[in-house]
C-alpha cells in the first residue's frame, strides 16, 4: 500500500534512520551511545516495554535524546498503562484504529506514519480519517468514533475543562510539532508591515482554541492593539483562508502550513513572519487520546505512541523531509503540490515577496508535552477572558498532561525524575515562568477584563 | 423549425457563449515577463505551467476525462474514484430518505386523517419545518455521537418535513365521495387506507418525496462537507483543500447530473401513479 | 300486515346542537321492489337524508329500520349510486367494479371476480371499456359505471342521488331506460333523489315531495298510477301524466313555499305524509287503490 519502503528496513533506499550516513552502520558508528549515557535511568522495564528490541530503542533514543525521550513517555503514561508496560510485549487490546487528522503539515509524524509503515510495524492497522474542522475532530473524539486524534495542542486542555464543549478528561500522547506557522498577509499589504498600523484589519484564525489565535493576540497586543476592539478575528478552516485571502475577505491570517506557503505559491500573499520568530519551540498540535481509551487499552496506546514517536525521530531529522513531504502529499493525505509542502518542511521557501528564505528550524518535531506549555496556554485563556475566575494553572496541566503522576510513578519503580524542559519559554523577548502564571497574566497591559 | 429544435439550438447557442467567455477569461495573461531568480521561480512552481485560478477549458477537460476514465479507483481511505464517492452520497441519501419515508407516510396518515393529531402535532411542525437541516448538525452529533448517523440525521430531517405535509395534505384532501364509497363498501382500515386513500393521496405524496430528494441531494454535498469522509460533498471539500477548481468544478458537474436524473425519475414515478379526474 | 321494507320515523338532523335542524320529523316507508323518488328544493336535505339512509351520516333524532334491523352504519346491504359519480380515477373501469366486488365476497378467485365485473359491465352496456380509466369515459358512461358498481353487490337496497343530474338529455333517456330495465329484471328496491320531474314520472312508484329547508319535511307521497311498462317515447301519452305533472310542476313552484312558511295546507302529521294520488283525479274510470293508504286531492 505505502508509495514508500519501511526506511528502517534493510534494502530500503535511505540508507539509515536519519538518512545523513551512507548505511545504517556507519550511523550507528557515528551517534554516540546514548543508553550507555544515560546509564541505570533507561534500565527500566518501561523503556523495554515500550521498545522491545534494543536496536530500534537505541535509534530512538539517538533521535531525540535520553532524557527528552524520558519526559515524553513519563508525561504520557497514566497508571495502568504503565503498569501494563512493564509486561514484556504486551498483546494490543485492539488493532484496527481510528485517527483523525486535518490536513496540514502539523500532522505530519502521525500521517507520514502510515504511508512510511510505523503504525504496521508495531502491529497496528491504522485508518487515517481526513476531516474538515476542530470543532468536528472535537465532536468525533469526545464521540469515540476516533481512538486517537490530531489537536491542536490547546484543545485537549479545553476539553477537559469543558470549555466550548461539554467536558471529557483528554490526554495528551506527545506534541505533533513545534512552531510550523506563519503570518500570512494579502499581497495588498506588502508595504503595511508595522502591526501597530493595523488597526480595522481583519485576521483570520483556525480555531478559538489554537496557538495561531493566541500568538496572533499576543503578537498584536505586544504591538500596542486590542485583539478584541483593533483588529477583527474570525475563525475560518484553514483550507478556505486562501480563498477567502484571494477574496479580499480577510487580510490575512495566523495559519497553519501548507496554506501560507500555499498562498504564496498561488501569489495571493506573502509570509509576513514565521510563528517561529515570535516564539522558537512554541508547540502547536498534538495527538490526543481520552483518559479512558488508555485506560482501556494500554497496550495499544503504547504501541501507538512507539510508532509516532518513531515517526517524530525520523520527522525531526532534516534529511528526511524532503522524503516525508513526497509521502504526504497524496490526496489521500494532505492533497497538495510536493513543492508547497517541500518548503514548509525543508525550511527553504519562496516568501511571496520575491525572496527566498532558508530557515530549517520553520517547522520541528519535538514530541514533548511540556507542562510548561500547557500553562502558557491557560495564562492566554485566562488572559483573553476563555477562563473565569482564578485558574489552577498546575492542577489542570497536571491533570491533563499528567506529568507530576508519571514522575511520581517513576520515583517508585527507581527512575530518574525527567529533566526540565530544554529551552525556556520566551515569546517576543519575553521569558515566561510556568511558576507564577497569575504574575504574567497580570503583567500584560492589554488584555480582557 | 419545431418549437423543441429552436430550444435545441437555442440551448446549444446559449453554451456556446458560455463556453467562450470562460475560454476568454482563462487565456493565459502574456504580462510582461519579470526577470526573477530562478531558484525563487522554482520554488513557486513557476518553471512548469500551473493553472492559477479558474482552470482553462482543456484543463477542465482533461480533469474530467480523468476522472471519468476510472471512476473506482482507491487510492487510501480518504482518496476514491468519483463513482466511489457519488455512491457513498446516494447511500446516504437514500438511507435517510427511506427513514424520513417510513416515519413521514404513517404520521402523515395520521395527521391527514384526524383532526386531533393535526391540531396536537401543528405547531411542532410549523417551528421544526423552517429550520436548516445542517443547523441540526451539532446537535445530532453532539447527542446521536456518530457523524456518519448525524449526516443520515440531516438527510432525514432534512426530507421528512416536504413528505410529511404533503402525505397529511393529500390525505386529508381525499374526496370525502371515495371514503363513503369504501365505508358503503365496507372496506376494512387498512384496505381503505392502502387502496383508497394512498393511491388517492399518491401524487401529492410523491410531489413531497420529489421535493424531499430534491432538497436531501443538496444537503447531501453540504453535510459531507462537514462531517463526511467520502462522499461527493468530501470530494468537493478535499479538491477545495487542494485549492484545485478543476476537480471543484467536475464535482459540481457530477452533483448537478446526479441530482437532475435523481428529479427525473422522481418524475416517472409520478406519472406512474397520477390520475386525472 | 307485515312491516315495510324500509321504516323511517321521525328523523331530524342539526347540523350544530341547537341549530335549526334541516329536516324535522321525516318518516315514510318503502316496501320491497318498490321504486321511489324524492323531489324537493336544492338544499332541503335529500342528500342528508340518502346518507342517513346508507348509514354514511347519523340522524339528531329519529331512527331507520331496514329488514326489520335498525340502520346503524354503512352496509353492503345498500348500494349508493353518488350525486358526483365517485368513481376511483386511478383505476380502470373493471377495477372500480372489481373494488366493491371483492369487498363483498373477499374470497372469490380472480377469475370469478372478473367473470362477475363482467357481467355488470355487459348489463350497463359498456362491454369493450373495461379497461379504461374514468378520465376516458364519457359524463354517461361514468354514471353508468357507478351505477355497475352499485349493482355489482347484490344490495337489497340501491340509494341513488341524482344519479343523471350531470348529463345531457339525450344520454339521460338512454340510461333511465337502462336502469328501468335493470331494476325490473333484478326487482330492486330503489330510493332516488331526483330534481327532474318528468324522470321521477317515467321512473317511480312513488314519488315523496319535500318542503324547503330549513325544518324541512316530506309533504305528501304521490302515487305514481301509470302503468309501470312505460318508455320515456309513450309515457306522456297517458292522461295521468300530466295531472301527476301538474301536481309535481305546482308543489315545486308554490307550494313547498308555501308549506315551509307554515301557511296553507296542515303541518304534517304523526303518521306520516299523506298519501295522494293526483293521476287519479277527476278520472272515474281509474282502478280504486288501495283505500287505507289514501287521501284523496281536493
Ligand atoms: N356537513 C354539513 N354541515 C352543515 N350543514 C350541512 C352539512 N351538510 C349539509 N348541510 C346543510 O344541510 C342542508 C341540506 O343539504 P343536502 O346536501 O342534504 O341538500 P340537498 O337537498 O341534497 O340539495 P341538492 O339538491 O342541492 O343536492 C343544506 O342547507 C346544507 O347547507
Ligand atoms: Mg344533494
Amino acid at each position: 500500500m505505502s508509495l514508500f519502503d519501511n526506511p528502517f528496513d534493510a534494502g530500503s533506499r535511505l540508507a539509515c534512520s536519519c538518512g545523513r550516513h551512507a548505511s545504517a552502520a556507519e550511523h550507528d558508528a557515528a551517534a554516540p551511545d546514548a543508553e550507555a549515557l544515560s546509564g541505570q535511568a533507561l534500565q527500566t522495564a518501561v523503556m523495554r516495554a515500550l521498545f522491545p528490541r534494543d536496536a530500534e530503542r537505541r535509534r530512538f533514543l539517538r533521535a531525540v535524546g535520553a532524557n527528552t525521550a524520558m519526559a515524553a513517555i513519563a508525561s504520557v503514561f497514566p497508571l495502568g498503562a504503565l503498569e501494563a508496560m512493564a509486561q514484556e510485549k504486551g498483546k494490543v487490546e485492539k488493532k484496527a484504529l481510528k485517527v483523525g487528522f486535518i490536513p496540514i503539515t502539523c500532522a505530519t509524524p502521525l500521517i507520514m506514519s502510515a504511508p512510511l509503515g510505523f503504525y504496521e510495524k508495531q502491529g497496528l492497522d491504522v485508518t487515517l480519517v481526513k476531516t474538515a474542522g476542530w470543532a468536528l475532530i472535537r465532536d468525533k473524539v469526545m464521540n469515540k468514533e476516533y481512538d486517537a486524534s490530531h489537536l491542536l495542542a490547546p484543545m485537549p486542555l479545553a476539553i477537559s475543562l469543558g470549555v466550548g464543549s461539554g467536558a471529557m478528561p483528554m490526554n495528551v500522547a506527545t506534541i505533533q510539532n513545534s512552531n510550523g506557522q506563519a503570518i500570512t498577509l494579502a499581497m495588498k499589504h506588502k508595504d503595511n508591515r508595522d502591526p501597530r498600523k493595523w488597526k480595522g484589519m481583519k485576521f483570520a484564525v483556525p480555531f478559538e482554541f489554537s496557538m495561531h489565535n493566541f500568538l496572533l493576540r499576543y503578537y498584536v497586543a505586544e504591538h500596542g492593539l486590542a485583539p478584541d476592539r483593533d483588529i477583527q478575528l474570525r475563525v475560518v478552516p484553514p483550507p478556505e483562508m486562501v480563498a477567502n485571502l484571494r477574496a479580499g475577505n480577510i487580510d490575512g491570517y495566523l495559519g497553519p502550513d501548507p496554506f501560507n506557503q500555499r498562498a504564496v505559491y498561488d501569489q495571493v500573499g506573502f509570509i509576513h513572519l514565521l510563528t517561529k520568530e515570535l516564539w522558537d519551540g512554541h508547540p502547536c498540535c498534538s495527538f490526543g487520546v481520552r483518559s479512558e481509551w488508555v485506560k482501556e487499552n494500554p497496550n495499544t496506546f503504547a504501541a501507538l505512541y512507539r510508532a509516532v514517536l518513531n515517526a517524530a525521530a525520523m520527522a525531526a531529522s532534516p534529511g528526511n523531509r524532503s522524503t516525508i513531504a513526497n509521502a504526504i502529499a497524496p490526496a489521500n493525505y494532505l492533497n497538495q503540490p510536493v513543492p508547497v509542502l517541500e518548503q514548509v518542511l525543508t525550511g527553504k521557501y519562496a516568501d511571496g515577496l520575491g525572496n527566498v528564505k532558508n530557515d530549517p528550524d520553520r517547522i520541528g518535531f519535538d514530541p514533548v508535552p511540556w507542562n510548561a506549555l500547557g500553562v502558557w496556554i491557560l495564562t492566554q485563556m485566562k488572559r483573553w477572558g476563555y477562563l473565569k475566575g482564578d485558574v489552577k494553572y498546575k492542577d489542570i496541566v497536571d491533570q491533563v498532561y499528567l506529568m507530576t503522576d508519571a514522575k511520581k510513578r517513576m520515583k517508585e519503580e527507581g527512575i530518574l525524575a525527567p529533566a526540565d524542559m530544554p529551552k525556556k519559554i520566551v515569546v517576543m523577548g519575553k521569558a515566561f515562568d510556568a511558576a507564577k502564571p497569575d504574575a504574567y497574566v497580570a503583567g500584560f497591559a492589554i488584555k480582557r477584563a | 423549425m419545431p418549437l423543441r429544435a429552436k430550444s435545441a439550438v437555442l440551448s446549444a447557442l446559449l453554451l456556446a457563449v458560455l463556453l467562450g467567455i470562460w475560454h476568454l477569461a482563462t487565456l493565459p495573461k502574456g504580462g510582461p515577463a519579470q526577470a526573477v531568480d530562478p531558484e525563487y521561480a522554482k520554488l513557486m512552481g513557476l518553471d512548469k505551467p500551473k493553472s492559477d485560478g479558474l482552470p482553462t477549458l482543456a484543463q477542465l477537460g482533461g480533469t474530467i476525462a480523468k476522472q471519468l476514465a476510472d471512476p473506482f479507483y482507491d487510492a487510501g481511505s480518504n482518496d476514491k474514484g468519483i463513482g466511489t464517492q457519488v455512491a457513498y452520497s446516494l447511500g446516504r441519501v437514500a438511507l435517510g430518505f427511506v427513514l424520513a419515508a417510513l416515519v413521514a407516510l404513517p404520521l402523515g396518515f395520521a395527521i391527514g386523517l384526524s383532526p386531533l393529531v393535526h391540531g396536537a402535532l401543528d405547531p411542532f411542525i410549523q417551528v421544526l419545518k423552517p429550520i436548516s437541516p445542517l443547523a441540526w448538525m451539532p446537535l445530532a452529533l453532539y447527542t446521536i455521537k456518530d457523524s456518519a448517523v448525524s449526516s443520515i440525521f440531516v438527510i432525514f430531517i432534512c426530507s421528512v418535513w416536504p413528505m410529511l405535509i404533503n402525505t397529511a395534505h393529500g390525505v386529508a384532501s381525499v374526496r370525502r365521495d371515495w371514503l363513503n364509497v369504501a365505508r358503503t363498501l365496507e372496506a376494512g382500515t387498512a384496505r381503505t387506507a392502502f387502496q383508497v386513500i394512498l393511491p388517492a393521496a399518491a401524487p401529492t405524496i410523491l410531489t413531497g418525496m420529489r421535493i424531499s430528494m430534491g432538497i436531501a441531494w443538496l444537503v447531501i454535498v453540504a453535510a459531507e462537507m462537514l462531517v463526511g469522509n467520502l462522499g461527493i460533498g468530501y470530494f468537493v471539500w478535499n479538491e477545495w483543500n487542494n485549492l484545485s477548481l478543476a476537480n471543484v468544478i467536475f464535482a459540481i458537474l457530477v452533483i448537478g447530473v446526479v441530482g437532475m436524473v435523481l428529479d427525473f425519475l422522481f418524475g416517472l414515478a409520478q406519472r406512474a401513479v397520477a390520475w386525472v379526474e | 300486515m307485515s312491516a315495510p321494507f324500509l321504516q323511517v320515523r321521525g328523523l331530524t338532523r342539526r347540523f350544530a346542537p341547537g341549530a335549526t335542524p334541516v329536516f324535522e320529523g321525516v318518516g315514510f316507508s318503502i316496501e320491497r321492489g318498490e321504486f321511489v323518488c324524492v323531489i324537493g328544493h336544492s338544499g332541503c336535505g335529500k342528500t342528508t337524508i340518502l346518507n342517513i339512509l346508507a348509514g354514511l351520516d347519523a340522524a339528531s333524532a329519529g331512527e331507520v329500520v331496514m329488514d326489520g334491523r335498525e340502520v346503524s352504519g354503512p352496509s353492503l346491504d345498500r348500494g349508493v349510486v353518488f350525486q358526483g359519480h365517485a368513481l376511483m380515477p386511478w383505476l380502470t373501469v373493471r377495477g372500480n367494479i372489481a373494488f366493491a366486488v371483492k369487498s363483498r365476497w373477499p374470497d372469490w378467485p380472480r377469475a370469478r371476480v372478473d367473470a362477475h365485473c363482467q357481467k355488470y359491465i355487459d348489463l350497463v352496456r359498456l362491454a369493450g371499456n373495461e379497461g379504461k380509466k374514468p378520465s376516458e369515459l364519457s359524463g354517461g358512461m361514468k354514471q353508468r359505471v357507478g351505477i355497475a358498481r352499485a349493482f355489482a353487490i347484490q344490495p337489497k337496497m340501491l340509494l341513488l342521488d341524482e344519479p343523471f343530474g350531470a348529463l345531457d338529455a339525450l344520454t339521460r333517456g338512454a340510461i333511465q331506460e337502462e336502469l328501468t330495465a335493470i331494476c325490473a329484471e333484478t326487482r330492486q328496491t330503489v330510493f332516488m333523489i331526483t330534481h327532474d320531474v318528468d324522470e321521477a314520472i317515467l321512473l317511480a312508484d312513488k314519488i315523496m315531495l319535500m318542503t324547503n329547508g330549513p325544518r324541512a319535511r316530506i309533504a305528501e307521497v304521490v302515487v305514481n298510477t301509470l302503468p309501470r311498462s312505460r318508455t320515456r317515447h309513450d309515457v306522456h301519452h297517458h292522461p295521468h301524466y300530466y295531472r301527476i305533472r301538474n301536481h309535481l310542476v305546482d308543489f315545486l313552484v308554490h307550494r313547498s313555499r308555501l308549506l315551509q312558511e307554515g301557511r296553507g295546507e296542515e303541518a304534517a302529521n304523526e303518521e306520516g305524509p299523506r298519501t295522494v294520488m293526483p293521476g287519479l283525479a277527476g278520472d272515474d274510470e281509474a282502478p280504486a287503490p288501495r283505500p287505507a293508504l289514501l287521501v284523496q286531492v281536493k
